[in-house]
């Protein structure tokens, strides 16, 4: 190190212990940036990168299209077609029904694929346990790999309703979700394939009308009933990182907001650094600092909290980020953050803390030695004067308007000040107002009021006591209960929709199906069979749209229905349809849950100590109230809400000590001739609780716009549609308090340092002076 | 004519004030009669201006008591303190410690307006203390455009804004010209001879022979000598 920048060093070195408040003030602003900041990049990049990675490495098949053999050779399906880069197939497709004497395995369809390799040229699956089959009873299951869960399936034997019994030999998965599992070609031959799959990777498919209009080449000069139908890779992405696509709007606009607000109260703290260190710059340049080794001093005086602050906040960062990072792989690829992402934080904070300080520390290099040891660099005399003189004659106590006053003296730190508190402000307002949209939705979702109990049917393959009375007396006895208001019966079965490889959940309805409290956004609620209502999330992944028709197959049955409407609910693969639907494809099926309204004052307890006397095979479970989705994002919401304004009250604390600081004197004076120790805190306190009331009335509609374009962006990335009455949730009883939030942060903000300056002691100042 | 009388106004018993391994006053006793100008002198760190601190309540003692216009010092908190320099003492200051940002006349309504006194009587009190101190016509002009007598006098009316018992001077005529010295000075003695008591805090002994009825000499932060003046004109 040569002798300057040694120099420099021990300067900035000193500079920083002296500043110690000013100094942890910093870092812990800049901590508290990079940790809202980190999460943000780090969902940015985690909605799109990792599937394009894994995507791109495993050969994923743009289109997955199911075709009617029927209708179609093989040879003409493996013919080379125009604006296809890759195809593999065809693969035969059958669907078989897992019986419901599995303890590992669900009951229900699933869609085995006869392929002779994990290879090829496209879809190249990921056997990441086991082997892949190689002769008869052998299968390979579809399942996420990321940590191993599933393992435990290797060796499994389980049946199937048509008649064969498979063990379990490998676990794979399939970035295009292909298929459910894997058989050999002769093993999918026996099982009396329906359909035959072909994978596609196209020439042009960066958007969904590139890949619509490369199936369209595919099937062009193809029988019309000979697709049955197809799926896009962009549908699987989309689906893979819907969960953390609906964060990322309000976490980038907290993100923004918070560095934003980072660099106003870094360029705060070192322009007041550089104000209340006058005397030491001119000390320094008398001893023969060079103007240049002054802005080095007080650059290195900012890089060293900004350095530790941005290092320890992308640590948190990391960690904060991890439970949302897990949902975005959905368990088929590990999401991790990309190194760039820790390497613009760790670089990018500190050289923002640097750039905010050039400026104040360039008027460093400006001032002339012989003033800075003269006189300092006081605020000029009677800037703010006639703002105190109209106040002085206010009829406020003296102690409340020297305080209003205040600010005006320093209008440029009063500017930054206030900034840092209007985004604190709209942070809050943003905060409440996704935590109303969240609430509103949360109910919504789970039908708060609507059904009070949920009465399982026990189930012997979950050791289980079966109950005694049949599907229909259940639901009777239910409604006769005391208490009980009105009784809905439903069956959760696995579906298809015909043509499609990938399963669908259906819920079959029976009896007060219409008082189950579901938000229909589009169109109407069921009213007989032949009808679906389906989330806005389904129709949107598919394409699909209020009044389209519906083929659903359950094994060979099928059913046609109409789309009559769209529910409000997020749930990508459910549709919902009265129980005369489901007759049509399993005349059989028994319900597996009643849900129960109570009368209003009926208590739950009683009703469900009802039901088990009655039957001991009935399950009755409380409705849960709370929302997962609801409560993390107004989690995540609150703790960037907490660290935001935190920041921005930082800012305030930081603002009132470089005051106290610098008005010593006056402060010794005031004492000095009778001011209280509460008064000059009363004093201090006010100057920027006027500042906290503007930045709460200014933070206001900034909140609000956010708001505005966060939930729409999120419901959208989510799939949702929301009612108007979700979004629109700012009515007069919230809008009154929320400008409150500017004097809240500021107060809190202020009242350590005024605490602090309402117990200077005058002799010491007045002897200083 | 003689305004003293008997009653004390400053009682100082065998006060010790140290800070760190430095004394600063050593056992010293003072008494102070209402209506007397007491003038203290003695050597640059002889213990003067903790002595003034200690009667303004600006500090505490060590040891021993101090009491002024029949209040303990030592009986009272932070608040306390803050309200008994609001009501007893007035203080002037060699640097006249004005507010920058103020005029001159809200300068010395600020002791009045800091009591609860409304706005508009705390002005017309400083106007009142302005016209008497032959500053009247500057009361709107703010401290930077003052003469440093003219500041002094401000500083004096703030001082006497709520006719306080005592009034402390710290080198009142060190940072002014002969001039404004004087003039300060002759306001002081006016001050007296209408039955104010002043304690005043200089190494001047020219001002402390115009204006002091008793000369008290420090050294040491003890009190080595006290000499009864006769004022010269």
């Amino acid at each position: 190190m040569s002798r300057g920048a040694g120099a420099v060093w021990r300067a900035s070195r000193a500079a920083v212990r002296r500043r110690g408040a000013q100094t942890f003030v910093l870092g812990v602003v800049v901590f508290c940036s990079t940790v809202a900041i980190v999460v943000a990049l780090g969902l940015l990049e985690s909605v799109s990168a990792p599937f394009e990675r894994a995507f791109e490495g495993r050969r994923g098949a743009h289109v997955v299209a199911s075709y009617d053999p029927a209708e179609v050779t093989a040879a003409r399906l493996g013919a080379r077609a125009p604006g296809v880069e890759a195809a593999a197939g065809p693969f035969a497709q059958a669907v078989v029904t897992v019986a419901g004497t599995s303890e590992h395995l669900p009951p229900g369809p699933l869609t085995v694929v006869g392929r002779p390799s994990p290879g090829g040229p496209v879809d190249r699956v990921d056997l990441w346990a086991g082997r892949w089959p190689a002769g008869e009873g052998e299968i390979v299951l579809d399942r996420p790999g990321a940590d191993r869960f599933f393992s435990y399936l290797l060796g499994v034997r389980f049946a199937v309703r048509e008649g064969h019994t498979f063990t379990v030999v490998g676990l794979a998965s399939s970035v295009s979700r292909s298929a459910e599992a894997w058989v050999t070609p002769g093993q999918a031959a026996a099982l009396g394939p329906s359909t035959a799959q072909m994978l596609y990777r196209l020439d042009a498919a960066a958007t969904d009308a590139d890949v619509r209009a490369g199936t369209a080449a595919l099937t062009a000069g193809l029988p019309s009933g000979a697709l049955l139908g197809w799926q896009s890779y962009l549908t699987v992405k989309r689906d893979a990182g819907r969960t953390a696509a609906a964060f990322l709007p309000f976490l980038t606009a907290f993100g923004v907001l918070g560095l934003v607000v980072a660099v106003l109260i870094v360029a705060n703290v070192v322009s007041g650094a550089v104000v209340a260190g006058s005397r030491h710059i001119g000390v320094l340049k008398a001893l023969g600092f060079t103007p240049n080794q002054v802005v080095a001093v007080y650059l290195t005086m900012v890089l060293v909290p900004a350095l530790a602050g941005g290092a320890l906040g992308t640590a948190a960062g990391a960690v904060a980020a991890r439970p949302l990072l897990d949902d975005v792989g959905a368990g088929v690829f590990t999401v991790s953050i990309g190194p760039w992402v820790y390497a613009a934080t760790l670089a990018g904070m500190p050289a923002v803390a640097v750039l905010a300080a050039l400026v104040p520390a360039l008027r460093a290099h400006r001032l002339p030695a012989a003033r800075a040891i003269g006189a300092g660099v006081p605020a000029a005399p009677g800037r703010g004067a006639r703002v105190q003189r109209l106040l002085a004659g206010a009829p406020l106590p003296r102690a409340v308007s020297l305080g209003l006053g205040l600010p005006f003296g320093r209008p440029g730190r009063a500017g930054l000040t206030l900034a840092a508190v209007v985004l604190g402000a709209a942070t809050v307002t943003l905060a409440a107002g996704l935590s109303l949209t969240m609430t509103a939705y949360g109910q919504a979702a789970q039908r708060t009021g609507s059904v009070h109990t949920v009465v399982h049917a026990g189930q012997a393959r979950n050791h289980q006591t079966p109950p005694r009375h049949g599907d229909a007396e259940i639901e009777a006895l239910l409604r006769g209960l005391p208490g009980a208001v009105y009784v809905t019966a439903d069956a959760w079965i696995g579906l298809h929709l015909t043509g499609r490889s990938q399963p669908i959940t259906g819920r079959f309805l029976r009896g007060d199906s219409a008082t189950l409290g579901e938000t229909v956004v589009e169109g109407r609620w069921l009213r007989g069979p032949g009808e679906v209502v389906a989330p806005s999330a389904f129709l949107d992944k598919r394409g699909l749209a209020v009044g389209d028709r519906l083929s659903l197959s359950l094994g060979r049955a099928r059913a046609e229905t109409t789309i009559v409407g769209a529910t409000m609910d997020g749930a990508a693969d459910l549709i919902q349809a009265d129980w005369r639907t489901l007759t049509a494809l399993a005349p059989d099926q028994r319900a597996t849950q009643y849900e129960v309204r109570l009368a209003p004052g009926a208590d739950t307890g009683t009703y469900h100590a009802a039901v088990r006397a009655a039957d001991p095979g009935l399950y009755p479970v409380p409705k849960s109230g709370t929302d997962p989705v609801t409560v993390a994002v107004i989690g995540f919401a609150s703790l960037l809400t907490v660290l935001l304004g935190t920041v921005a009250a930082l800012g305030v604390f930081n603002t009132v000590l470089l005051d106290a600081r610098e008005r010593r004197r006056d402060l010794g004076v005031l004492k000095s001739i009778g001011m209280t120790p509460r008064q000059v805190t009363v004093m201090m306190v006010t100057s920027m609780a006027a500042l906290g009331a503007a930045g709460g009335l200014l933070g206001l509609p900034v909140g609000v716009a956010a708001h505005r374009l966060v939930v729409p962006a999120m419901a959208d990335a989510a799939g949702l549609a929301l009612p108007e009455f979700m979004v629109d949730v700012w009515r007069a009883p919230l809008l009154v308090p929320l400008p409150v939030a500017g004097v809240v942060i500021a107060v809190l903000g202020a009242l350590v340092p005024a605490r602090s300056a309402a117990r200077l002691t005058i002799a010491a100042v007045l002897r200083d002076e | 004519m003689d305004t003293r009388d008997e009653r004390l106004v400053v009682r100082l018993g065998d006060v010790r004030k140290e800070y760190g391994a430095t004394t600063a006053l050593d056992g010293l006793s003072l008494r102070v009669r209402a209506g007397e100008a007491v003038a203290v002198m003695g050597p640059s760190g002889c213990g003067k201006s903790t002595l003034l601190n200690l009667i303004a309540g600006l500090d505490r003692p060590t040891a021993g008591t101090v009491e002024v216009d029949g209040q303990e010092l030592g009986a009272l908190n932070e608040t306390g303190l803050a309200l008994f320099r609001r009501r007893r003492v007035g203080m002037i200051f060699q640097f006249f410690n004005l507010i920058e940002d103020l005029p001159a006349l809200d300068n010395a309504a600020l002791a009045a307006q800091l009591t609860g006194t409304p706005a508009r009587q705390a002005r017309d009190r400083a106007l009142e203390l302005f016209d008497e101190l032959g500053i009247a016509e500057r009361a709107n002009a703010y401290p930077a455009a003052l003469s440093g007598g003219e500041r002094q006098r401000v500083a004096v009316a703030r001082a006497l804004m709520n006719r306080p018992a005592l009034l402390l001077a710290d080198e009142p005529t060190g940072a002014l010209d002969s001039r404004s010295g004087e003039q300060v000075m002759d306001l002081l003695i006016d001050l007296n001879q209408i039955g104010q008591t002043l304690l005043i805090v200089t190494h001047d002994p020219g001002l402390a022979a115009r204006c002091a009825s008793r000369r008290v000499e420090l050294r040491d932060g003890q009190v080595v000598a006290e000499q009864s003046l006769d004022r010269t004109p």
